[in-house]
């Protein structure tokens, strides 16, 4: 009788250590993996900072909001000021009186080039057609099914062999480098203002690679 | 027969005349349309006009019914001096669209006839996908209103099923106890036999058990191991975020924009190439393309409801495409939280080192919604550093090799050399 109830206890055993694992396994595969909560977390005033971080929420300021705007009338270090008000006259008298302050050096040109594929070519194109992956039609597949995107207006192109024509007169291909600095300061028609992401010395590295896009 | 055989070569006459002249017909009107949206596209009027949507320029749905051909030909060849001379509708637009249209004298009248043609063909390329839409929604509509006959059907019948079971179970137990009341004493000497079996079986089991230590101590064991393996996995997790996947405010879709789009992440994250934070972007960047995209082909031409959000963030009206003061910042949940005891530089990853967003943020490209992907401990770190080599085409090494240069050569070298003049060295 005692062999008897040990070998059933043996099986039982091992069964109920097998089931054991396999719930393990299954219960650690459940999911994806993600989570919506961080988990368990030891001394979180260890990881919290003591000073603002930029992106954090702050209540001492009226907006809230740590990264705060230079106040009006101030030009923060490594910038300098853009003397030219966002008019179409301005505009003329910025492409009159404004030269690229850059030498024209292999380094310059080649920033200049990594930072229009980076910040213009995604509407102008990589080679300024106006042909950029924005512009074009494409779709996509994801959790709301299958669609097409909308697509963002074409800019004209800035090659001479295409002849396109600026909506403030001439050819695009004639663009002055002022006038190029102005728009990529305060955006036009559908292009938006780029000064925030660029610095003065960016803006006329792009301005540069600009103008020898215009070449072609 | 003759005149049969007569009557009915004359009727193929007819209808190949017909046909012909039906496919010329159509031939050339094709012809017209492709030429005008060659020209469209070659010309750049799409930078500012589109069919169906106000963009920098007017919308030209139904253009033709609104000016006459004479009038788009002037207007095209030199809208400024139709301005000029006082055209009361060129006054009017002049006054309406603050942009003036550049003058395209180099467009033949045939050549805009063809744009006109085309214009028209998207019209009806547009009102034929708004009544496939319609009636894809009527059809969708029709799906979803079955789905919900079908439910109320399915419940009607569960409701009816439950009311018969429990009838059913009250009549079965109610001869139960009738048999119960009428059999109670065998009943209960049936239940303490049992009783008495079953403690016999359990206490005989547990002595068995207990009296053989091996398995004793084996039990004892294995449940030890299984919980240290539990508990050490559990510790190594502390404070490690991976796949941490927050709602954020916004349902705003890497997938679409840094997959699909090609946005480069710098376009939007362009302090990874020169600061610490590789930075959330302010919403006048969002603004750059969401002031002319709104989505609302998937929302019946209704602004999406997410991209309404960043619009109330910047207070900007669509309808007027003006800006106002009542702004509100969007509140991001942060993703990558690195303790505060841990530096870490995105420019010096980035821009010195090189390194792809994706080593460290994983495939974000093809993610709807971001996770973290890697653990950001350090161990993860330490890993990476081991292994990877340093690229020392850089200015930084150059000096260092100089300073050794000089170290070597028995040259005076001060800390001011070396940078011990340096502000942050000693303030920070």
């Amino acid at each position: 009788m005692k062999e008897n109830i040990l070998a059933m206890n043996k099986k039982g055993f091992l069964v109920s250590v097998c089931a054991a694992f396999a719930l393990a396994a299954v219960v650690s595969s459940c999911g994806d993996g993600k989570t919506r909560s961080t988990g368990l977390e030891f001394s979180r005033n260890m990881y919290d900072p003591i000073a603002y971080n930029p992106d954090q929420p702050n209540n001492n300021f009226s907006n809230k909001m740590t990264a705060q705007l230079p106040p009006e009338g101030t030009t923060p270090i490594g910038f300098e000021r853009f003397e030219f008000a966002n008019s179409v006259e301005e505009y003329e008298r910025a492409g009159r009186e404004l030269a690229n302050p850059l030498a024209a050096t292999k380094v310059n040109l080649a920033h200049g080039e990594a930072l229009f594929q980076t910040y213009c070519a995604v509407c102008h194109g990589k080679d300024g057609k106006g042909d950029g992956p924005i512009t074009l039609d494409r779709s996509i597949e994801d959790s709301r099914g299958k669609r097409n995107l909308e697509n963002f207006p074409p800019p004209p192109s800035y090659q001479k062999s295409d002849g396109n024509p600026s909506s403030r007169g001439g050819q695009m291909s004639d663009l002055s480098a002022g006038k190029i600095y102005h728009t990529i300061f305060y955006g036009y028609n559908a292009m938006g203002a780029h000064a925030s992401l660029l610095t003065p010395e960016e803006r006329w590295q792009v301005v540069m690679y600009v103008q020898e896009l215009q070449k072609k | 027969m003759r005149n049969i055989s007569s009557v009915l070569g004359k009727l193929a006459k007819v209808v190949s005349v017909g046909l012909m002249l039906l496919f010329a017909v159509t031939m050339s009107h094709a012809q017209d349309a492709a030429n005008g949206a060659a020209l469209f596209k070659a010309n750049a009027c799409q930078s500012c006009h589109a069919v169906g949507k106000e963009l920098t320029g007017p919308d030209l749905a139904g253009l033709a019914e609104r000016r006459d051909e004479g009038w788009i030909i002037k207007w095209i060849h030199n809208p400024q001096g139709m301005v000029d001379s006082g055209d009361p509708i060129a006054v009017e637009l002049k006054s309406k669209y603050p942009t003036m249209m550049a003058a395209y004298a180099n467009l033949s009248d045939d050549d805009i006839r063809d744009i006109i043609a085309y214009v028209k063909a998207e019209e009806v390329k547009n009102a034929e996908k708004q009544t496939a839409a319609a009636a894809g929604g009527a059809e969708g509509g029709g799906g979803s209103s079955d789905a919900t006959t079908l439910m109320i059907l399915g419940m009607v019948i569960i409701a009816v099923l439950a009311v018969i079971i429990i009838v059913v179970l009250n009549r079965v137990i109610k001869s139960l106890e009738k048999v119960m009341e009428s059999n109670r004493a065998a009943i209960e000497a049936a239940q303490a036999k049992n009783e008495e079996y079953a403690e016999n079986r359990l206490a005989k089991f547990a002595k068995a058990f207990l009296r053989n230590k091996k398995l004793v101590g084996f039990a004892v064991l294995g449940l030890v191991a299984l919980l240290a393996v539990a508990g050490w996995n559990q510790m190594w997790n502390v404070g490690v975020h991976t796949g941490y996947q927050p709602v954020q405010p916004i349902k705003f879709s890497h997938q679409v924009h840094a997959g699909v789009n090609q946005i480069e992440c710098q376009y939007c994250h362009g302090g990874a190439f020169k600061s610490k934070n590789a930075s959330i972007p302010s919403a006048n960047v969002c603004m750059n393309c969401h002031n002319t995209v709104t989505a609302s082909d998937h929302y019946e031409g209704e602004i999406s409801p997410e991209i309404a959000k960043i619009y109330k963030a910047v207070d900007y009206n669509p309808e007027t495409k003006e800006y106002g003061k009542n702004t509100r910042p969007i509140e991001w949940v942060r993703i990558h939280n690195l303790p505060d005891f841990a530096y870490f530089n995105h420019s010096q990853h980035v821009t010195v080192a090189g390194i792809e967003c994706q080593t460290c943020h994983g495939p974000i490209e093809t993610m709807e919604e971001v996770y973290q992907y890697s653990p950001l401990t350090m161990k993860w770190c330490v890993d990476c550093h081991r292994d990877t080599e340093v690229n020392a085409d850089n200015a930084y090494y150059d000096q260092l090799i100089e300073a050794h240069e000089k170290l070597k050569k028995g040259e005076k070298m001060t800390a001011a050399m070396i940078g011990g003049l340096e502000c942050g060295k000693c303030h920070y």
